[in-house]
């Protein structure tokens, strides 16, 4: 009787356990879907009354700013390191704000879109690959900053003219290269046409070096060759967009051929490494540090990464592909990340305050290698000079076409991929002839 | 409270409790979202916004109207093939170390433990064997005097590329399969090979017709792991290729993660996992239908 006891004693436990973590798992279920059914329901009177006191705190004075600000970023390598010297700054200005930053995983845009999905945003994020009319479903306006200069790519990220992005910094692409190697094979001056450009590779071929590190098999360094050549041979900002109007996007005689024959042209000439199915990217860096490789087609953030990796940064210049034979120099201009605060923040005010710190006062873009958000700023980094001098043209990408992205999405159509197919067929004309019928076939399908 | 009640409500009762938290566990994490895969693959989401509009059967529709979809299956035969290889190897393997050999263990220790490895940080660690002009594989074939072999593009070739990621795959799963093996081949009672021995019985003779006929049921387990494991892959070329060169190594599994992720087709991407999963039902039912039927005179 006594060991029966004990058993069913020992058996209630169990029961109570067991019960107990399930309604333990409801009970939290329950409690985040009145949590999160609350934030939707009331977020407008909750997030009014916050603004207000907010808002009343802000014109007594900035400092009485307070509340935690969330920012999710990409940038883990710099969390513990240059974000703590950011915070002791900040909050040199604004002591009651406390900054907390969250390492995002390797895939941001991925991340940041399942976080959308399920409401969870930080304070402070950057805006994933959504179509812009989607942004006020998720962002604050932010025509309100106090800024001290005019904002680059003010209409990319807005809608309904309402400002919901903004860039963290602006990149061109050009030659990256080591000004070293250029001078062992007897290059004095930097190629100003095509056929200067070749003559150099030739050269830099002939005293043992690879002349242009293209990265061929990673797929993404082909970015520059399709997303900003095409529209800057163009001279067209808004080609990538047009190409709505057309059945037949992709043809040897506009921008996207054009490009793309340019970098078969030097793989069919041997300037790109030897096998460009087999390339290394890390090490790539060390070569073009080391003079083994000569140059990059990349943005200009290639250039704060070659020199962090062991080059001088007296060796490394940066000029303007010249991508034909006229002698007109233009570069893409386009923006980086975009900031966007997220429009349920507890804390609207004070995240506005650091977004507006980041802007002005961070150095967020020369320690990233960016040219500034705000206009007119001119850049600390002596490449970005020295690009500027060659007196090229920036031309200033425009916002992608939601129903652009949308048929290349349908059509399966990743552009560095396209490229690579093109440099490797024997039959360029087939593969641009493919896509050109996928295009047409997903354009007709959703009938735009 | 339970000892009034009859003995066989209170095992009822305890079976049921422990078995609740598995069973939920198991329905939360498996089933819930095997049922969400279901019902993504009948609208056309795009992977983040609330609305998920109904599409009905469009997403098959474009599955199968689609020949690029099925033509990546092509790259996974040399999967298959290096599985059967694999196998082969194996069992050689688990034979060998399975008799009175000095420092077995050791061997099968080394033989398992790419296994255990991280499956990414092998297939970086393989980039640096495969790569053409500063690779471990072709720098070791130059310095042997093969030089013109010692040139290959083991990764850049349409028709090489999906062998050499293969063979990582064999590399990486021998052990794993031998292990199998050996604990089937332990299983196996010594008394058979005792009265073989005394019939004079040889070696192969012992294998063929006593060693390999009990390990049939094991084979079937490993061809079965070997076939979805082919027909899955995705870290190797992922990690490796990205698919290339033009899409050569491109997996069907890949295939979906892009469409998925790169152009944010969750509906269509969740079709193709559905019409995957048929797939290896269909490839393993057909597999048990042609090796249960050698058995079946047994």
């Amino acid at each position: 009787m006594k060991s029966m006891k004990k058993k069913s004693v020992m058996l209630t436990f169990l029961m109570v356990f067991a019960l107990s973590a399930i309604l333990a798992a409801c009970g939290g279920n329950n409690g985040n879907n009145t949590a999160n059914s609350g934030n939707s329901g009331n977020s407008g009177t909750t997030n009014s009354t916050e603004q207000n006191s907010g808002g009343d705190g802000g014109e007594a004075s900035g400092n009485e700013l307070s509340g935690k600000v969330t920012f999710l970023t990409n940038r883990t390598d710099m969390i513990g390191k240059e974000y703590d010297e950011y915070v002791k700054r900040f909050n040199e200005k604004y002591p009651n704000i406390k900054i907390e930053f969250e390492a995002s995983q390797t895939d941001y845009n991925q991340q940041a879109k399942v976080r959308m999905a399920s409401g969870e945003l930080p304070d402070l994020m950057f805006i994933p690959d959504i179509p812009n009319s989607d942004l006020p479903k998720y962002f604050a306006p932010l025509d309100d900053l106090q800024l001290s200069s005019g904002l680059t790519f003010k209409d990319f990220k807005s809608y309904d003219g309402k400002l919901y992005g903004i860039t963290t910094g602006n990149s061109t692409s050009g030659i990256v290269y080591n000004k070293k190697a250029f001078a062992d094979a007897g290059i004095t001056e930097i190629p100003k046409t095509w056929d200067e450009f070749l003559a150099a590779c030739e050269k830099l071929k002939q005293n043992g070096v690879i002349p242009l590190s293209s990265n061929f098999k990673d797929k993404w360094p082909l970015g520059s060759w399709v997303y900003d050549l095409p529209r800057v041979i163009e001279n067209n900002k808004d080609f990538p967009n047009e190409i709505i109007n057309t059945e037949t996007p992709f043809t040897m005689d506009n921008g996207y051929g054009k490009a793309m024959s340019l970098i078969k042209e030097l793989a069919d000439k041997g300037y790109l490494e030897k096998d460009i199915n087999s390339t290394n990217w890390e090490q790539s860096k060390k070569d073009i540090a080391n003079g083994k490789m000569a140059m990059y087609f990349l943005g200009n953030w290639v250039i704060n990464q070659v020199i962090g990796v062991g080059a001088e940064s007296d060796n490394i210049g940066f000029f303007p592909l010249p991508f034909d034979n006229s002698g007109d120099s233009r570069a893409a201009f386009n923006p980086d990340f975009f900031y966007a605060v997220n429009k349920d923040s507890k804390n609207l005010e004070a995240t506005k305050a650091f977004l507006t710190w980041m802007l002005e006062d961070s150095g967020y873009e020369d320690f990233a290698g960016f040219i500034s958000p705000l206009e007119g700023r001119e850049s600390k980094l002596s490449q970005l000079a020295e690009f500027q001098a060659t007196g090229v043209e920036l031309q200033e990408g425009m916002p992608d076409d939601p129903k652009v992205i949308e048929i290349r999405n349908k059509a399966q159509i990743d552009l560095p991929a396209i490229a690579q197919e093109f440099v490797l067929a024997k039959d360029p004309q087939a593969v641009l002839d493919k896509w050109n019928k996928a295009w047409a076939k997903a354009k007709q399908e959703l009938g735009y | 409270m339970f000892g009034t009640m009859s003995y066989k409500t209170q095992k009822k009762l305890i079976i049921f409790t422990f078995l609740l938290i598995p069973v939920g566990l198991l329905l939360l994490f498996t089933y819930y979202p095997a049922a969400k895969l279901v019902f993504y693959s009948f609208t056309d989401w795009d992977g983040y916004s609330p609305e998920k509009p109904w599409v009905g059967l469009n997403n098959y529709k474009e599955v199968f109207s689609n020949p690029d979809i099925f033509g990546v299956f092509t790259h996974n035969f040399a999967y298959f093939v290096m599985g059967l290889i694999q196998n082969a190897v194996a069992i050689y393997f688990a034979v060998i170390l399975n008799s009175k050999l000095r420092g077995r263990n050791g061997f099968r220790l080394l033989l398992f433990l790419p296994y255990i490895m991280n499956g990414v940080a092998v297939a970086f660690m393989f980039g640096y064997v495969f790569d053409t002009t500063q690779g471990s594989l072709n720098l070791f074939l130059q310095s042997i005097g093969l030089t013109k072999l010692g040139e290959t593009s083991w990764l850049g070739t349409p028709g090489l590329v999906n062998y050499s990621l293969a063979s990582t795959g064999l590399w990486r799963f021998m052990g794993y399969n031998m292990v199998i093996y050996i604990a089937s081949l332990q299983a196996i009672p010594r008394d058979i090979y005792e009265a073989a021995k005394i019939d004079g019985a040889n070696a192969w003779q012992t294998f063929w017709r006593i060693t390999l006929p009990n390990m049939k049921p094991v084979i079937q387990l490993n061809l079965f792991l070997t076939v979805t494991g082919a027909l899955e892959v995705f870290d190797l070329p992922f990690v490796l290729t990205k698919g290339g060169p033009a899409g050569a190594s491109q997996t069907y599994v890949q295939r979906v993660v892009d469409t998925a992720f790169a152009y944010s087709d969750y509906g269509l991407a969740s079709a193709m996992s559905i019409v995957l999963l048929f797939f290896v039902a269909a490839v393993v039912g057909l597999q048990q239908f042609v090796l249960s039927r050698g058995g079946s005179g047994k």
